[in-house]
Order: C-alpha cells, then structure tokens, then sequence
C-alpha cells in the first residue's frame, strides 16, 4: 500500500492517512483480508507520530473498514468492498480540488469540464481508462 | 505588544509545565514570563529564530540554567530543587557538542554512561549505534559535529526515557541521516511511550511528528496550540478592498498585510475561517481566495513584526 500525504493539506493527518487507505480500496491495491502496515511501521515510513497512524486505524476500524486480529495486527475488513458511494466520495474529492485550481486561475466551470474532454481524447485516445485515472493518482 | 495566542489547556496530565519563567543574561533578556505547557506524550515542537529561547528552556528544564523568577516542572518536579530526579528520567540532546569525555572513544563513552541509567538498554544501544552508523572505535573529541549529534541521540535514547529534551536534534546531520533520525525517533515513539520537546529552527522536518507547536519570540512564548488547530486557525486571505477601507479592529493578524495586485492584497489571519470571512464581508472587504498553509508557514505568521494598522 503507498501511503503519500500533503503537508500542505488542509486536512489533520490521520484524516488523509484514512483516505488513502480508501483510495486504496477503490483502485485495488488493498483487498479484503489484506494486512495494513503495522503502527510501528508506517510511522518510520512516512515519519509521522504513531499516535497519528493509530488514530487513524481506529477510526477505520470504527467504520468497519479495518479490524484488529489480537497479536497479529490490523486487516481489511471481510466486507471492506468500495461501493458506490465511496468512488463518488474519491470523485467528488478530484473535482473539488480541480475547480479549485481552476478557480485560482479564472477558469469556469464549463470551461474546465469542456478542457478536461478535450486533453482526456488527446492523452491516446481513452476518455477515462481505469488505469490511467490510477498512474495519475500515484504521480501526484 | 504580543499576546499569546493559545488554546485553554486540555484536561489530563502534563509532562512539562512553566509558569512565568523569566532568564536574563546581564541586561539581555532571555525569557520572557514563558509559560510552557507539554501535554503527557505530546511531541511539542519549538520553533523561533535564533536567540529567541529555546535552548534557554531546555537548559532550564535539564537545571543546567537557573531561572531568574517563575517555576520549571517536569512530571510535577520543581527543576530546582529535584534537579537529579528530574535528570534521571530525561534524555537530553544538547545544541552543542560540549562532553567532558574527549578522551574516551564512543564505545567506552556508551558504556560509561549505561551505569548511570537503571532503564539502559544494551541491546537497543547497539541497534542504535548501528541505525547511526555511530564508529564506537573514535575518540569522543575527534568527532564531527554530525558525528556528535548522533552519539547524543543514542545517549538520549537508549535508556528509553519518558521525556525527551532535543535542542535542535537534526543540526549538522545530513540529508540522509536527518531522514534516519526522524524514522528512528517515529519507531521509538511507537516502541516506548515517550514525551518529546523538540527545539528546531527547521520546522518542516518535524511537520508530521509535531502534534503540538510552541512559537518563541524574543523570549516570549507568542503561540502555543495542538498543530491541528494551528492548521485550522492560521489561513491566508486574498482580499479585495474599495478606497478607503480600513481594516476591521478585531480582526487578529498574523503577520503584514502583503500588497497584491490593485486594490488586492493578502493576508494571514488568525482565527476560524467562518468568522474571519464575515468580519471581512462585513467590512466592505470582498474574499476572493482562502489559502490554508503549511504548518511551517502558519507557525511563522507569528514571528514578522505586525504592521501597523
């Protein structure tokens, strides 16, 4: 699982270590039954307190996402299966952050959406390839 | 005059406390009525410029400086008059490299130092040494000051001590090591339940680790909240103004109201998002972009002088 955080984001960190761990539900690279790193060492990987990184898992496993085996660590829940909802949750997080970009640099909306077609078509030709909308998130 | 931005104390245990702590140096004033306050198994970083205090706290909270007025704690203990008690649950790393052993190599240094900490842990001191690449074959004197830095933190470390006193713990490391210590120091905190106050003027290192930051300025503690409610508070205004406006009293900058273009300017402001916005619309003055910053940024819309209004 490649966890990335933003400094710069406005969200707490355990927040965005709790949304990467659903970003990587959604694009599959984390699975039912898969393990998470432990506390200890996804703290030393991204630096960060553990406490961060426990408050995280906590909170995940209070929604069911994640649960705790005694002595063995923390697992993707059984039926930690993305639905609908949690893609538009992702969506909805890309656009947000797109029209704020674009807002800063007086683009509208239409504007935005009409580009966003455009360059998808130029980038070889597939509008919107699963795999593709995947590389982009590991590069940003 | 600048007053200290805080949140109320939260309820539970504090590992580190002070109370109107003053320091002076002949007619240099050192610090100024600082009250600290490191919640138990916090890390709490401190920033300010140089010459701002830091070092001066910590060496008050070590009693290796006494303080002029106020009191120190440290789990309770006055720094004074239970200095050694308050030592043997410290690990220390000093801002300068200042051992009285220059002729013992690190090796024999570690050892000596292990008798004096019931806690110490052999097997840990080596994985240290080792994480370090700590040559325990040379002479405490001929190290450099890289070398020192890492010698300290395994002194520090290696006894596992519930509070961790860390004067500037990355200066002198390079790239590669400052990115080992930092990992280092996240495993322990993961493996010993520990309480760190960490003193840097390089905020961005400690950006994720920190929970807690304090903002020393000439001596005063100017700032002192958990980090995500810096983050929240702290945010940058992109306003548009008509002739003539004047900026509501109320408002609490912090930092210069910085000249965009026009009749636009930018500004960083404390306080909830929500609020500042309506004291601005209120005002006249339209919102055109919020900005939330780094917590480097945020903590240091503390320290420029505030323009006056």
């Amino acid at each position: 699982m490649l966890v990335n955080l933003d400094p710069h984001d406005a969200r707490p960190l355990y927040l965005q270590i709790m949304d990467e761990v659903r970003r990587a539900l959604v694009v599959g690279t984390l699975r039912p039954e898969d393990p998470l790193p432990s506390v200890r060492e996804l703290s030393s990987e991204l630096v960060v307190n553990p406490r961060t990184v426990s408050q995280a898992y906590r909170e995940l496993e209070r929604e069911g996402v994640v649960y705790v085996r005694r002595g063995q660590g923390t697992f993707v829940a059984p039926g930690a299966h993305p639905d609908d909802q949690e893609r538009r949750a992702l969506a909805r997080g890309v656009a947000k952050r797109a029209l704020l970009e674009a807002r800063r640099n007086g683009v509208g909306v239409e504007e935005l959406v009409t580009i966003i077609r455009e360059v998808a078509t130029e980038e070889e030709g597939e509008p919107s390839g699963s795999a593709s909308a995947a590389n982009q998130g590991d590069t940003e | 005059m600048s007053r200290l931005i805080h949140s109320d104390p939260e309820a539970g245990a504090c590992a580190v406390a002070t109370h109107g702590l003053c320091k002076r140096y002949g007619g240099e004033t050192a610090l100024e009525g600082v009250d600290l306050w490191v919640p138990d198994g916090a890390v709490y970083v401190l920033i300010g410029p140089n010459g701002a205090g830091k070092s001066t706290t910590l060496k008050v909270l070590m009693n290796l400086e006494r303080p002029d007025a106020g009191t120190a704690e440290v789990f309770g203990l006055d720094t004074v008059r239970r200095g050694p008690e308050v030592r043997a649950q410290v690990g220390y790393v000093p801002e300068h490299h200042d051992h009285g052993y220059r002729w013992m190599t690190c090796g024999r240094l570690l050892r000596h130092v292990a008798a004096y900490y019931p806690a110490w842990d052999p097997a840990y001191a080596d994985h240290l040494s080792r994480a370090f690449d700590l040559r325990l074959d040379r002479r405490v004197g001929a190290l450099s000051k890289g070398e020192a830095r890492r010698l300290h933190l395994v002194l520090a470390l290696a006894h596992r001590p519930p509070l961790l006193l860390l004067d500037e713990p990355t200066d002198g490391l390079d790239p590669v090591a400052r990115n080992r210590t930092l990992a280092l120091l996240a495993e322990h905190l993961a493996d010993s339940p520990t309480t760190v106050l960490v003193s840097t003027h390089q905020i961005y290192e400690m950006e994720s680790l920190a929970d807690h930051i304090g903002v020393l300025r000439e001596g005063r503690l100017v700032a002192q909240m958990p980090r995500d409610e810096l983050k929240r508070t702290v945010r940058r205004y992109r306003i548009e103004v008509p002739e003539g406006w004047e900026a509501p009293p109320e408002l609490r900058s912090a930092g210069p109201r910085r000249p965009g273009a026009g009749r636009e300017f930018q500004w960083t402001l404390v306080g909830e998002e929500r609020e500042v916005t309506d004291r601005l619309t209120l005002s006249g003055a339209r919102v055109r972009e919020v900005t939330t910053l780094g917590l480097e940024d945020a903590a240091l819309a503390f320290l420029p002088e505030e323009v006056s209004r």
